[in-house]
């Protein structure tokens, strides 16, 4: 996942070349009806095969996972595969069982924050970096990419350690409160947004501030009154792939938050953990949870799977 | 913010494009005369240096980067300036919350770490062979099954987006679902993979999957289940970009497929696909999540990756010095590809 939004945050700004200046990212063209036979790559016979095995081995362990979310607790330990055990009953006990509404409420509010934040701080950058040019304007886009790459455990220990000493020098309770989470979901937050929103503004027309500037505005107001809604798809999309970071994350929840302030993706965490612990395994619980935490994710990014895909094409551009 | 200022005013002098490309024109009207009055070359020049210091301020608005270059300050270079620093600290439970003032130990926190098992009973340098395997085995295997995905979804067919949708499904599931789903699927016994192993009488249907020597496998192949849409989102978008009349004149030459795909539309896909397996390569080696999740506290040896050392020395065992030093190794080792992935990253010249 992260993975994708790099791919995608490396598109950057080679994404506009092509593109036409308002239909970012362009729908894909409608070719004629027959493709010619010089367009197949592999035999008929191949291809489907091909396409039968793959789907075979992303759908079987995927309705693994949705009938054991509808099996009894006892039965999935067990090993049971039946159609005739099924209950509705996990998707309904798992809400008492484990804190998931709680960790929903606060996933919503750290992931919500930090993205908000993320793409409004990134909307700024992205003004004065496509507009300008200033010296160090393309090793700033370069450490955009640079710290991408940086590995999450690099920026754990420090973080930690600048927040228990905070937290011990001035007395500020830092650790399990929504701030150093949030603040840590910006640094992966803001690079990513930055590069898919400069790549979109560059296919935003100059003359649209240009005339805002000439009626008065200033440069903050032209990029929030005029620039931001003709980018409003954009923002919309970074926003999500900010959002996804914490929804996902779990390296950096597990240390920062505590038992009220923990993230879906903990409480699940914790709630695995525990249930291997001891006493009789909620696997199936464990299954139900695991769905629900899913299938918003995975429906925001089928909806968006146009921009993805696109995202990914205009980086392979830099080749 | 008097020094940010200044630094515009530096960064605008250095650059003498710089005027042409400011976006203000000298408007008509009411406004003319004062936006005249600043504008350089008519009279601006000659202003107090208020004056000059507050048009710039306006015209090229570089204080727009300042939330984003603080953000990246504060909560990306400072602390791995940090992490370089404690790897040079002993600090351990008792100097943790004075670990600015904990006495300074050298490399011995990195001698420590490969010399001495940690508390899991792995070194360092273990954990650095299962990052690599890991990270390589993953990119080696998904690569051809990306690739043949994406060309299987070339030929257009009925269901063909629903077949792309489906595709997509592993890679958007987030990394703790997969991890939690593979607990199951892999249970000892009574999991999925045990059942159809033991069913088919490859094995007797009791690997202990999760614990022990087979973990690291169990761990590699729901990695490869999830991530091999990577590569094949990255070669359809290759595709997508490879002319139309390219098929035709190789079809024109009387190539056969099997010489179309490895003359033409390999080499086409050569830039996307090195670019896609740097990234996978850099993704696969720093993921904590599948082995944190997966795996019961503390994970078994064979799942002891880089994160998850640095993570357990840090956090279960206080060990702040030598989780340091192996986050800095793991950076280390990361500076190179991430270094050619920066390099292969042109950025476009011009300004809009």
């Amino acid at each position: 996942m992260a993975q994708a939004s790099a791919a995608l945050g490396a598109a950057g700004p080679e994404a506009a070349r092509g593109a036409g200046r308002r239909s970012w990212p362009p729908r894909p063209r409608k070719g004629s009806a027959v493709q010619s036979e010089a367009e197949l790559l592999l035999p008929v016979w191949l291809s489907r095969l091909v396409v039968v095995l793959v789907l075979i081995a992303v759908l079987v362990p995927l309705g693994y996972m949705l009938l054991m979310s509808f099996t009894p607790n006892y039965d999935v330990a067990a090993g049971v595969v039946s159609f005739a055990v099924l209950t509705a009953q996990n998707y309904v006990s798992m809400w008492s069982t484990a804190p998931l509404a709680q960790g929903l409420v606060n996933t919503l509010i750290i992931a919500g924050t930090s993205a908000a934040l993320s793409v409004a701080v990134a909307l700024m950058a992205a003004y004065p970096l496509t507009r300008f040019a200033f010296r160090g304007r393309h090793g700033y886009l370069y450490t955009l990419i640079g710290v991408q790459t940086i590995p999450g455990t690099t920026l754990l220990l420090p973080l930690f350690a600048v927040f228990s000493w905070i937290q011990t020098t001035i007395s500020v309770h830092m650790i399990g409160t929504y701030f150093p989470i949030i603040l840590t979901y910006m640094t992966f937050g803001v690079p990513l947004s930055t590069w898919l929103l400069v790549a979109y503004m560059r296919t935003v027309p100059r003359d649209l501030d240009e005339a805002a500037l000439v009626d008065g505005c200033s440069q903050l107001g032209a990029l929030a009154r005029v620039i931001f809604p003709v980018m409003l798809p954009a923002v919309v999309v970074a926003f999500l792939f900010a959002f996804l970071v914490g929804w996902n994350d779990v390296l950096f929840a597990s240390v920062f938050t505590n038992q009220n302030t923990q993230t879906l993706a903990i409480a699940l965490e914790r709630f695995s953990a525990n249930s291997q612990a001891g006493g009789l395994p909620v696997y199936g619980q464990l299954m139900s949870s695991a769905v629900v935490s899913a299938a918003p994710v995975v429906i925001i990014y089928l909806i968006f799977q146009r921009y993805l895909v696109h995202g990914l094409a205009a980086g392979s551009v830099t080749g | 913010m008097v020094s940010t200022r200044r630094h515009v005013e530096t960064a605008a002098w250095h650059s003498p494009g710089a005027e042409v490309t400011a976006p203000v024109k000298a408007p008509p009207g009411p406004l003319a005369k004062s936006y005249t009055a600043t504008h350089p070359g008519e009279g601006g020049a000659s202003g107090s240096l208020w004056s000059r210091a507050s048009r710039k301020w306006r015209d090229r608005p570089l204080w727009m980067l300042i939330p984003a270059t603080a953000a990246l300050v504060i909560i990306v270079l400072v602390p791995t300036a940090i992490t370089v620093w404690l790897s040079l600290l002993n600090v351990n439970v008792h100097t943790l919350h004075e670990w600015l003032g904990a006495p300074f130990y050298g490399l011995q926190n990195f001698i420590d770490a490969f010399t001495q098992p940690s508390t899991l009973g792995v070194t360092l340098g273990w954990s650095i062979f299962v990052s690599f395997a890991f990270s390589l085995l993953t990119t080696v295997i998904i690569t051809p099954i990306g690739m043949l995905a994406a060309f299987s979804v070339h030929r257009r067919f009925r269901g063909r987006g629903i077949v792309r949708a489906i595709y997509l499904i592993p890679y958007t599931i987030p990394t703790f679902v997969t991890a939690l789903t593979a607990r199951v699927v892999f249970l000892n016994g009574s999991g999925l993979v045990d059942k159809i192993l033991g069913g088919l009488g490859i094995t007797n249907g009791q690997t202990y999957w999760l614990i022990g020597p087979h973990a690291y496998w169990a761990m590699q192949l729901t990695e490869i289940w999830a991530t091999w849409p990577f590569i094949y989102l990255m070669t359809l978008a290759g595709l997508q970009a490879i002319p139309k009349e390219h098929y035709e004149a190789s079809a024109l030459d009387g190539a056969s497929k099997a010489q179309r795909i490895r003359h033409v539309i390999i080499p086409e896909l050569s830039g996307v696909l090195k670019l896609a397996m740097l990234l996978s390569t850099i993704f696969h080696f720093g993921n904590f999540t599948l082995a944190f999740v997966m795996f019961g506290s503390p994970p078994p040896p064979g799942a002891e990756v880089l994160p998850i050392a640095a993570y357990y020395n840090a956090f279960s065992f206080f060990n702040f010095g030598d989780a340091a030093a192996i986050a800095v190794v793991t950076m280390v080792i990361l500076m190179v590809p991430a270094y050619i992935y920066m390099r292969s990253t042109r950025l476009a010249g011009g300004l809009n």
